[in-house]
């Protein structure tokens, strides 16, 4: 019942989308003769005939940079996890390590590329490790915040029944914190797409980021524009219901912490 | 039907002093003194406020006195909930949304790493005392308050604790479901010989169930009289029990009167 209304509403912004991008498109080469039009808003049914043509190279490349983010995003989940129930476990690193943490989110990725490469010497390693960087934050962030919001009277009945202190993780803070976990895997697994295809466009060689800019400057295939625009978009959308999917698996209904 | 053999705890002078956040203290228990056989039934009977959770969570282990001493068959209270020594029923139920009933009634035996099958038999035996057999594969947000409620008694019971600590056990449920919980927490006493703390607020409650009365009063955060009842069980509403409910009855109007 709910997710047959998002479903209807999903498909009427998506009908409505595409109407507004034909009609412009059609404005653009019909009416205007813009010479440029079809690098500005082609028609979806040349994208898509481009697509057709390209599919190989498009989906080719996107895995590529699909398995960067990924990697990145299991690594800076495992670190940011691992950091979470670090600062749990002493409130004097908690309030020590929580600012600069707050601050290490100011260096932007562009700036942050070079210094990784310095420190890696490899550029496989260096674009894993971005993506590892953007997602690690939202992670652990919102594992801490679970990590905390656990409620004194659990803690109590835990200690009560006896509880050492890792079966208190294992089997309180830990299960508790899940749902808090995935909501920031929702924000960090499209960033994780976003930062690998950024990190394609910066040195590499491969990635749908290199697609995208090789072609916008004119080289290479200019088909292969706006498909790949398309595919990159449907990346980060993708991941974000992938998370989701994955947590519906894993949680029981009862304690999924409801968006809306 | 009493074991003679000594105190199973022993509370001297304890007071217990909170502190706001900006350093007022507010003095909870004052200057308490109370002893405990083994194989008790005692009631700790007061007005919300007065102090009955704070030292029930200090004969657990779960707070701090401030001064004072207490000690669990010899032993500090921490030593004894490490040992395994406590059952505990909170007043709100405490029980892990993620789990299902019959996980949660595991839980305790799962601490103590009770072998699956084993841990799962005693549940259900527990589960059926409560009347909640029916229920063992639901999750708590499904229950209504009572039930969860029994579902905690039925946790508590669990590892066959020697003390059994209940905070306000039986004020969410229904008269009948009372009744009927009373007569087999009775059973459970006299056949296990435990030594039950029970906190309320529910005079017939108290002098239905207990043998020693730990009268509290709110303003002076001290055990004002510890009344022993002696009429046999099953206790009828006959003479003697409408005399001694109204005994305790004047000794909380004593304290109203002298504090007027
Ligand atoms: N952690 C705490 N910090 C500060 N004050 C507290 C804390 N816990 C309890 N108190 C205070 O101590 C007093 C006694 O609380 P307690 O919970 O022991 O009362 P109670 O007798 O169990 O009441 P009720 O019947 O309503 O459960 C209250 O005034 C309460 O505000
Ligand atoms: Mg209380």
């Amino acid at each position: 019942m709910k997710t047959s209304k998002k479903l209807i509403s999903l498909s009427v912004w998506l009908i409505l989308f595409v109407l507004i991008w034909e009609a412009a498109a059609m404005v653009l080469s019909d009416i205007l003769h813009d010479p440029l039009a079809e690098k500005k808003v082609p028609k979806l049914l040349t994208i898509a005939k481009s697509f057709l043509e390209n599919y190989q190279v498009i989906l080719n490349q996107s895995f590529i940079t699909l398995s960067y983010a990924f990697s990145g995003l299991l690594i800076g989940t495992a670190l940011g996890v691992i950091l979470a129930i670090t600062l749990r476990l002493s409130k004097t690193l908690e309030k020590a390590v929580l600012p600069y943490l707050l601050a290490s989110q100011m260096v932007p990725i562009l700036g942050l590329a070079p210094i990784m490469f310095g420190l890696f010497k490899n550029i496989s390693a260096c674009r894993v490790a971005i993506c590892a960087y953007t997602t690690f934050f939202p992670v652990s962030l919102n594992m801490l915040l679970g990590l905390n919001s656990v409620p004194e009277n659990l803690n109590s009945m835990m200690r009560v029944f006896g509880a050492k202190k890792f079966q208190i993780y294992k089997k309180l803070l830990i299960p508790f914190s899940l749902p808090y976990l995935f909501s920031g895997l929702k924000i960090s697994a499209p960033v994780a797409i976003s930062a690998s295809i950024l990190a394609d466009t910066l040195s590499a060689k491969d990635g749908i980021g290199y697609v995208i800019i090789y072609t916008l400057y004119g080289a290479g295939t200019a088909g292969q524009f706006w498909p790949a625009i398309i595919v990159s978009a449907l990346l980060g959308v993708l991941s974000f219901f992938a998370v989701n999917f994955i947590e519906a698996i894993l949680l029981p209904k009862k304690i999924r912490v409801d968006e809306q | 039907m009493k074991k003679l053999s000594g105190y199973a705890i022993k509370i001297d002078n304890i007071t217990k002093v909170f502190y706001d956040a900006k350093g007022k203290g507010r003095v909870v228990l004052d200057n308490v003194s109370l002893n405990i056989n083994a194989g008790d039934f005692v009631s700790l009977l007061g007005p919300s406020g007065c102090g009955k959770t704070t030292l029930l969570r200090i004969i657990a282990g779960l707070e701090e006195k401030t001064s004072g001493g207490i000690s669990v068959f010899g032993m500090s209270p921490r030593d004894a909930r490490v040992k395994n020594t406590y059952g505990f029923v909170f007043q709100d139920p405490s029980l892990l949304e993620w789990r299902t009933v019959l996980e949660n009634v595991c839980l305790p035996l799962e601490l103590k790493k009770v072998p699956k099958k084993k841990r799962i038999e005693i549940a259900r035996e527990k589960l059926s005392l409560v009347d909640l057999s029916a229920y063992e594969k639901n999750y708590p947000s499904e229950l209504s308050g009572g039930m969860k409620q029994r579902v905690g008694i039925a946790r508590a019971l669990v590892t066959e604790p020697e003390i059994l600590l209940m905070d306000e056990p039986f004020s969410a449920l229904d008269e009948f479901t009372k009744e009927r919980l009373y007569n087999d927490i009775l059973r459970i006493w006299q056949k296990t010989n435990k030594t039950i703390v029970f906190v309320t607020h529910n005079i017939n409650e108290a002098v239905k169930l207990s043998n020693k009365v730990c009268v509290m009063t709110t303003n002076s955060a001290k055990i004002a009289k510890v009344a022993e009842i002696d009429i046999p069980y099953p206790r009828k509403r006959n003479v003697d029990f409408i005399n001694k409910v109204s005994e305790i009855k004047e000794i909380f109007e004593g304290y109203f009167y002298e504090n007027i």
